[in-house]
């Protein structure tokens, strides 16, 4: 029995590990170890008032904090029965847009792209080569531009409260916005272009299952209740309320992650789920970068992952300025935020954050006190699907040279993007 | 001069007070031609483990018996230790209610399973090592970061607002949420270093700063009771990010 260990992931969010156990040329088994320390976040937040829950559990996470604020959010607003204004929905997607803009920069540009490049760092391949590194900079501090303009902060917004927002943006900053994001229009085309230029990545192709939100409109991160899970031309869908039956999730002992898996198969999230997932096909413009990055779905190579987040970041930049043009033809109100009149229920949300699914789910008591909370991660969906992905890597590494293994399984790591602080969740025992 | 080598490190957190840095995208380049980063975990896969470190910054709060050996360890090979941000600061949201039973409630979650888990009561760093300068923040301001840099790498210790949310607040000439509108906010007791980002929104403070060493808490507590609001529930909104600071 032979062990390939990788002792700690480096460039991706959080603490894990890989390893890998051989019995001779057999793969015995193969983990994907989460060191990170349980923050017990859920059980914690009981007893704490509505207002209280998503400044709390947007700490869950940095890079995804806007997803974790406004789907707690949601949650609370489904529990209550309010209904938040039309503004308040464009508003929310922009901030998506933005968290997804910033977070596809920073993992494309700073964790992803020095191994296609066999750089250590970011840092290091600037110095050589700055010019993609400069241009991830740029789109990333767009992202967090757009943040701070609707959020009020980059990480951890403040201004989203449960029925709106504290302030709406002021129409200057729209303004300023609006050309920062049409600057960026000319910037989505060298992203293309990079990417397109890459080292192909063969080294993992395996039939795969994947999941997304079922959104009815153009907003894809925010909007809808219902999750779609498509496998080669099979689709099922399942409601927010009973998001549990997607995840069945177990507790392992190698990883504070729990696993998830659907009928009992492992399946993946994050954008190359939501680009499969999405009946509306990529046209124009993106199906263009779509046939330039050879990208053909349903892809059978996780790292394609990488690829639709190029398409993303594109797509997303545009999306961005559609929705400001839209509030500034409406013209921005100074809304207050809908009036809360808390209630004894459960409300559960779904979302997509930057790399995939994301559930809330909140019980109240009538004076809107948490009973109980529980939050299904992206990373902790994907942890099944990233293992059995590693497994089909090793052995499809035909000489089974340990270098090579090593360094494909953390590309195919950092190819879903993983943000480990976000995997170590808890759940209620039932 | 050589440039002081440095490292960043994440203990249990969000890891966002390290994207903070990542978030200064305009001064990155600039920063490196200052500092020798040698480990950066988040950032780089080549990290040094081992060398000795002029200035070491380390983010999050210690929840496990790991984060207090890791901690150890940068303690041992670095001249400074710059706590960086709340959780590592002051607890933060890892710590908050310290006196539940982790335990209790790891095997709540987990079931059995959770009795193995790697867990320890949550703590601030200077809890388990000396500590030579704080940012708190959740997360840290970035702006606070550059200025730290600069202040360490002229050899000055970098220094930080003593007064509440509040002094920042009424610069701002906004209308006082606790005072006009009681509203529970915690902007007399936070402190400062936000531009009093959340009032300015119309969003009470949550105080995730943490709370002021310099105030006249006696007169911001009786300010709160006039409001309406008893001491307990000032305490505990005190105590979600800065627990270990906070006597419960």
């Amino acid at each position: 029995m032979s062990t390939i260990v990788i002792e700690h992931l480096a460039r991706v969010e959080g603490h894990g590990g890989i390893t890998v156990e051989l019995d001779g040329d057999a793969v015995a088994s193969v983990r994907f170890d989460v060191f990170e320390g349980a923050r017990l976040l859920e059980p914690l937040v009981r007893g704490k008032r509505f207002d209280e829950v998503a400044p709390i559990l947007s700490r869950i996470c940095s890079i995804c904090s806007v997803a974790h604020s406004l789907t707690s959010l949601k949650a609370t607003e489904n529990a209550f029965g309010i209904r938040v204004s039309p503004q308040t929905d464009l508003l929310r997607e922009l901030m998506f847009r933005g968290e997804s803009i910033e977070s596809h920069a920073l993992h494309l540009f700073l964790l992803a792209l020095p191994d296609y490049l066999n750089y250590p760092s970011a840092l290091a391949l600037a110095a050589d080569k700055p010019a993609p590194v400069l241009l991830g900079l740029r789109l990333k501090r767009l992202g967090n531009r757009i943040q701070e303009t609707i959020g009020g902060r980059a990480i951890h917004p403040v201004n989203a409260v449960v029925g709106g927002f504290g302030k709406a943006p002021p129409v200057e900053e729209l303004i300023a916005l609006r050309s920062s994001l049409m600057q960026a229009v000319p910037d989505g085309d060298s992203v293309i272009d990079l990417v397109a230029s890459l080292p192909a990545t063969d080294f993992c192709h395996s039939d795969t299952l994947y999941a997304a939100l079922r959104s009815p409109n153009l907003d894809t991160y925010y909007a809808g209740d219902e999750v779609m899970v498509v496998s080669n031309g099979n689709r099922a869908i399942v409601n927010a309320a009973d998001y549990r039956s997607l995840t069945a999730e177990k507790a392992v002992p190698h990883s504070t992650a729990k696993h998830s898996s659907f009928r009992g198969r492992p399946f993946m999230v994050g954008s190359l789920a939501r680009l499969t997932v999405n009946p509306r096909r990529p046209m124009g413009k993106l199906a263009v970068a779509m046939k330039r990055l050879k990208l053909l779905l349903p892809a059978d190579n996780p790292m394609d992952n990488n690829k639709a987040q190029a398409l993303e970041l594109v797509n997303d930049v545009e999306r961005a300025l559609e929705i400001i043009e839209q509030l500034l033809r409406d013209g921005i109100k100074d809304e207050r935020p809908v009036p809360v009149l808390p209630r004894a229920g459960t409300g559960a949300a779904i979302t997509e954050a930057p790399r995939g699914l994301l559930i809330h789910s909140y019980t109240y008591d009538d004076e809107g006190r948490v009973t109980a909370a529980d939050v299904v991660t992206p990373t902790a969906l994907n942890a099944a699907s990233m293992e059995l992905h590693f497994r089909r890597a090793v052995e499809q590494c035909a000489d089974r040279d340990e270098a090579a293994i090593s360094r494909r399984l953390q590309m195919i790591a950092r190819a879903y993007d993983p943000c480990i602080s976000c995997a170590v969740h808890l759940v209620r025992k039932r | 001069m050589s440039k002081p080598k440095v490292g960043i490190f994440g203990l249990t957190g969000c890891a966002g007070d390290q994207l903070a840095i990542l978030n200064c995208e305009d001064r990155l380049l600039d920063l490196v031609a200052l500092i020798d980063i040698r480990d950066f975990p988040m950032a780089s896969s080549d990290g040094n483990q081992e060398c000795a470190l002029d200035i070491a910054m380390v983010e999050g709060a210690v929840v496990t018996m790991r984060d207090a050996r890791r901690l150890r360890a940068i303690r041992q090979r670095s001249a400074t230790l710059v706590a960086l941000g709340t959780c590592a600061v002051w607890g933060g949201v890892a710590a908050m209610d310290r006196d539940l039973d982790r335990a209790k409630l790891l095997e709540e979650v987990y079931g059995e399973l959770g009795k193995e888990y790697d867990s320890c009561p949550a703590r601030a760093l200077h809890e388990i090592v000396k500590v030579d300068h704080n940012i708190t923040g959740c997360p840290i301001e970035k702006e606070h970061f550059l200025a730290a840099v600069a202040s360490l790498l002229n050899g000055d210790p970098p220094l930080y607002p003593a007064y509440p949310v509040c002094t920042e607040c009424r610069m701002r000439e906004n209308n006082c949420l606790l005072i006009e509108r009681g509203e529970l906010c915690c902007g007399p007791i936070t402190v400062a270093g936000c531009d009093a980002r959340c009032p300015q929104l119309r969003i009470p403070c949550v105080g995730c700063r943490g709370p002021v060493t310099d105030a006249n808490p006696a007169s911001a507590l009786a300010l709160f009771e006039e409001k309406g609001f008893d001491r307990e529930r000032i305490w505990a909104r005190l105590r979600t990010f800065a627990p270990v600071g906070v006597a419960s």
